[in-house]
């Protein structure tokens, strides 16, 4: 995975800040042609080919941006402006979450093993004699790989003593967990939608940025500048996403133009009974290890790749979906919005109908700083009583969930637990290979994300920083918290 | 030669550089130079005003080292400016 910050990160995000700020002026529709040439001035120099490019390459992320699905929808005779009225007039559909921008794709040859200068043609040749597929033959004192027969195994790789072999793989295809990504005849990406769960890995990890999420943050923006009531629901992993403390995100989502918020570890709190009952009894029946249900990546990974572990998977509905429900209960006519790190929630959303917008911590960073809404400078919000569901809050860390249902068993249970802490190509086989041999665990805590949805795709802060900044007050004065517990974890 | 006098370092907090990388430099404890790091007073600020002025030809993160405020930083160039002052 790549870097969080990093130039491309950096660049979407003044284009979104960039296009929000034309849309609550009114003057996106006029306007936005010209974003393209004001981010990329004729001065630049170009980290892609051409000044021309780039500017391109920002026209086509504003598109993603306004929820085009670029794939479908590109027509390089539209200008942005004719896009913007579309988007205003009709939220697009949530599906597909991603497009792709072939553009941007560098058509990566496929991944290979390749012998560098560092290989020195020593005499035990211990890479020869590894090779399952007779591939290595060597001239000019160095060796050389025949890529027709190579099967990728690495071997050669693993034992060469100068480290001379190198693999270079094609970063998309190397994140996704479930093979969903190939490449047309013209060598470009393309995501077989029939496959995709949705985790957002690839998009993390193309450093060309040539796998975009469609945003749907458009939809939340016209009610915000309609006034019509909206509550903000807030992931559990948004501690430590901005600088300053819970009390002072909530005060900022109000100054930002949300009528309520209400902490979607809230509704975690309801997830986690149901959880600790169903696996009680499950335990009692003898039925075998039971899988938690909130993380939506890993729903869509059982639903089409993994189908025995439907009947493992907990009943509870996700802290989101009892948390929209609350809302509705409270404020009858209020428009929910979801805001996590997450980009497979947004599938879940739209199949919920409880929910009307979602956003990404980074989508609301655009928004806070298009608003000139500075966190750090909100007073306290009262977070109203949250004794009952502060334990919650860990749902955002691997190992958290496992945690909230363990302390809501009844006393005297126990339940042993296995943690599935991130997935990948491996974890996918082995999942797959508990269905012959069950693992030995009564609960087992899925999160597709390594470390919890803090790492998730759409997050603002990486999590070694935000877990420093996680925690009651910590926040608000980060600086002088991590001098007085170095490397604390919380 | 190292200066008498703690150099003065803010890193600013404000929404406009904490998420366009500011975030990162927080975590100054564990890629600064102890020397550097025993030579310098460092905290976390409110908006320092670069991102709101238009003459800096620079963007977001900003610190400012002693009086003088420095765009587009990274831990690098953090780095690099601080040996450099510290040292100087
Ligand atoms: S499953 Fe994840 S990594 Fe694979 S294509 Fe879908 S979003 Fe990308
Ligand atoms: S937010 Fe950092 S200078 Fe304004």
């Amino acid at each position: 995975m790549l870097e969080l910050n990093n130039q491309y990160t950096m660049m979407k995000r003044q284009v979104h800040t960039q296009v929000l700020k034309q849309f609550f002026n009114d003057t996106l529709s006029e306007d936005v042609d010209k974003i393209p040439i004001q981010l990329i001035p004729k001065q630049r120099t170009p980290t892609r080919c051409c000044i021309y490019k780039e500017r391109a390459m920002v026209r086509y992320r504003i598109m993603a941006f306004l929820g085009v699905d670029i794939e479908k929808d590109d027509d390089e005779f539209k200008t942005l402006s004719s896009y913007v009225d579309e988007v205003l007039e009709e939220d697009k559909p949530i599906s597909p979450l991603l497009t792709t921008i072939s553009t941007a794709c560098s058509s990566c040859p496929p991944d290979r093993y390749l012998v560098s200068d560092a290989c020195r043609g020593c005499f035990a040749r211990p890479c020869l004699a590894n090779c399952p597929k007779d591939c290595i033959s060597f001239s000019n004192g160095k060796a050389h790989i025949d890529e027709s027969r190579c099967v990728r195994c690495g071997k050669c790789m693993e034992v060469c003593p100068f480290h001379a072999v190198v693999h270079i793989p094609v970063p998309c295809e190397q994140a996704c967990p479930v093979d969903a990504i190939k490449k047309n005849e013209e060598g470009y990406v393309e995501i077989d939608w029939e496959k995709c769960i949705s985790c957002g890995k690839c998009a993390m990890s193309c450093p060309f940025g040539a796998i975009v999420e469609r945003s749907t943050i458009m939809g939340v923006a016209k009610m915000i500048k309609e006034e019509q009531h909206i509550t903000a629901i807030i992931a559990p992993a948004i501690e430590g996403q901005f600088p300053g403390n819970l009390a002072q995100i909530k005060q900022a989502l109000l100054a930002t133009g949300f009528n309520a918020v209400i902490e979607v570890s809230e509704g975690a709190s309801e997830t986690c009974d149901h959880e600790a009952q169903e696996v009680t009894q499950r335990k009692q029946e003898g039925l075998g290890f039971m899988t938690t249900s909130c993380c939506p990546a890993y729903m869509k990974l059982v639903d089409k790749h993994v189908p025995y572990l439907a009947g493992r998977r907990s009943s509870a509905l996700s802290p989101m979906a009892y948390t929209a429900s609350l809302a509705k209960e409270r404020y009858p006519q209020t428009k929910v919005v979801f805001i996590g790190p997450c980009l497979a929630k947004k599938e879940e959303a739209a199949h919920l109908g409880t929910i009307e917008g979602v956003l990404t911590f980074s989508e609301l960073a655009s928004l806070f700083v298009a608003k000139g809404v500075d966190v750090r400078e909100m007073s306290d919000s009262d977070l109203g009583d949250t004794m009952l569901f502060e334990d919650c809050r860990q749902f955002a860390l691997s190992g958290g969930v496992a945690a909230c249902v363990s302390k809501r068993l009844t006393v005297g249970d126990e339940i042993a637990v296995h943690k599935v802490d991130g997935i990948d190509k491996k974890m996918v086989r082995v999942m797959k290979s508990w269905e012959r041999r069950p693992i030995e665990a009564d609960l087992v805590e899925v999160m597709c994300c390594e470390g919890g949805c803090i790492n998730g795709p759409g997050v603002v802060a990486k999590p070694s920083v935000a877990i420093r900044l996680r925690g009651g007050n910590k926040a608000a004065s980060p600086v002088a918290s991590m001098r007085s517990i170095p490397g604390a974890k919380e | 030669m190292i200066r008498k006098t703690k150099v003065s370092v803010k890193i600013c907090v404000g929404t406009a550089c904490f998420v366009q990388g500011g975030a990162d430099l927080l975590l100054y404890q564990d890629f600064l130079d102890p020397v550097v790091l025993a030579n310098c007073d460092i905290e976390g600020v409110s908006c320092i005003g670069g991102c709101k002025d238009d003459t800096l030809k620079t963007r977001p993160p900003y610190i400012q080292i002693d009086d003088k405020i420095y765009g587009e930083m990274t831990q690098d160039k953090m780095c690099a400016l601080l040996s450099e002052v510290v040292h100087a």
